[in-house]
């Protein structure tokens, strides 16, 4: 493998692909922030509100479980600009708004991950002791209060492990912008291939990219797990 | 949204794609679990090497994003002179063996540890029961082992079944002409995203949906102990 390859500057693919290696960050980080914040959303909807919300809610988590997030990815890339306009048009405003593949890659992505987010935080609201919700209630605490201080906190510790296993789930969906022209780490990676003729060289740089961040993100999962559960580490032990 | 007239004229090439999806689905899921069970072996065993072994697969195949893999197969394998230049070639050359290979390895790492869970799920009693029984080694995996563990991995393998499924879709970005990629010409023709591509989302859907209720009505079938508590 030639290391001149992955020189910065003009002579070679470094910089290309180090652009490239944000862009997949960005999009991992902000399609994850805003999924996690709407699966919380979709949890609470489904367990609280009436029928028709908590069917509605839980029929969009089915839908988006069972449906290729690829195909997903073309609906909203190539549908989210017709759907706007189209809906800015009932209103009677003229729009001329496209949404570009970031923008889709991220709503895409981020439904996928709310989805799949909003089981987790159901499995670990199920998993808080009543005994706990109980005792706030007798000791005079609001239903908010219980919620925000007692309920919330703890399945935040529970819902841990799981949300991060969708963070690893998360990096391995990013490469599927790809598809509708994101410059993520991987289209770099394609084109720098398609240049060179060295499409070896450049895969593999990007599968080690994606192996250590995957690594990195177990390493820190058992440490976040750890210091999480420290209150109770004396019982798991 | 829904235009009736596109959505019957293109049927057909929908249910063509629907048709090479299951193909790439049934290959990968034989491929898969012929891969995973001998690295759910090495996962089990008692010796480093193996264990070592194990492990290093299910880091790699599952750390790796199936699309890279499937391109460093594609794309990157042309590029070695071992493959390019031997009967190997033959086979590397063409998309769908490539597709195949990266889903299933991608599967087996997933399903090693669906594997090797269950197998560690079954109660150490009723082994250790059919041992002192006298049974021979050969005898306590058949008949204890192995019918035990395929109940408590049922569940999961369901879940896997609907991973390869959606993860087919991914053969369509080396020209493989499956559901979503025949949706996708659609639209191209069409210039109607709507359609094709629900009309696609739909078909997933309903395969998806009656697969993993098959699941649980056959893992209803094989517990029937498990039946009056739920």
């Amino acid at each position: 493998m030639d290391l001149s390859l992955f020189a910065f500057g003009d002579t070679g693919w470094g910089d290309e692909l180090a652009f490239g290696f944000l862009v997949t960050i960005a999009m991992a980080v902000s399609s994850y922030a805003i999924g996690t914040v709407f699966g919380l959303a979709l949890s609470l909807l489904e367990s609280r509100h009436g029928r028709v919300v908590s069917n509605l809610a839980s029929g969009f988590g089915v839908l988006f479980r069972s449906v290729p997030e690829l195909l997903v990815l073309f609906l909203v890339f190539y549908g989210a600009t017709l759907a706007l306009s189209g809906l800015l048009g009932l209103v009677g405003i003229e729009s001329s708004i496209r949404i570009g593949p970031f923008a889709a890659g991220v709503v895409a992505l981020s439904m996928v991950h709310a989805a799949y987010a909003s089981e987790v935080f159901k499995g670990a609201m199920i998993a808080v002791p009543p005994g706990y919700l109980e005792a706030s209630k007798a000791l005079g605490m609001s239903p908010w209060l219980t919620f925000s201080k007692i309920k919330l906190p703890l399945a935040l510790r529970y819902a841990f492990p799981g949300l991060t296993n969708l963070w690893m789930v998360m990096i391995k969906n990013t490469p599927l912008v790809s598809a509708i022209g994101v410059s993520d780490l991987i289209r770099q990676a394609s084109r720098a291939g398609e240049n060179t003729r060295e499409y070896l060289a450049f895969f593999l740089a990007a599968l080690a990219v994606y192996l250590v961040l995957s690594g990195v993100s177990l390493f820190a999962q058992e440490k976040g797990q750890a210091r999480l559960f420290r209150h109770v580490s004396d019982q798991r032990a | 949204m829904m235009d009736i007239e596109t959505f019957l004229r293109y049927l057909p090439n929908l249910l063509n794609g629907a048709w090479e999806t299951a193909i790439l689905t049934s290959f990968t899921l034989v491929f898969g679990l012929a891969i995973a069970i001998p690295v759910a072996i090495c996962r089990l065993s008692r010796s480093w090497p193996l264990n070592a072994f194990g492990l290093a697969f299910v880091f790699f195949f599952r750390g790796a994003p199936l699309l890279v893999l499937l391109f460093l197969i594609y794309f990157g394998l042309a590029d070695v002179p071992l493959i390019r230049e031997t009967w190997a070639w033959t086979f590397f050359r063409d998309a769908y063996f490539c597709a195949i290979i990266a889903l299933s390895l991608n599967s087996a790492g997933y399903l090693c540890e669906v594997i090797a869970g269950a197998v560690r799920a079954v109660p150490r009693g009723e082994v250790e029961a059919a041992t002192v029984a006298g049974l021979a080694p050969i005898d306590v995996a058949r008949l204890v082992i192995i019918p035990n563990a395929v109940r408590l991995g049922l569940r999961n393998y369901g879940n896997e079944i609907i991973f390869v499924i959606k993860g087919t879709s991914i053969a369509s970005l080396v020209t493989i002409v499956e559901l979503t990629r025949a949706a996708n010409n659609i639209y191209f023709r069409t210039f109607d995203p709507f359609t094709p591509l629900i009309a696609a989302g739909v078909i997933y859907f309903v395969v998806i949906w009656t697969i993993s209720r098959g699941i649980r009505a056959l893992e209803r079938n094989l517990t029937p102990q498990l039946r009056t508590q739920n």
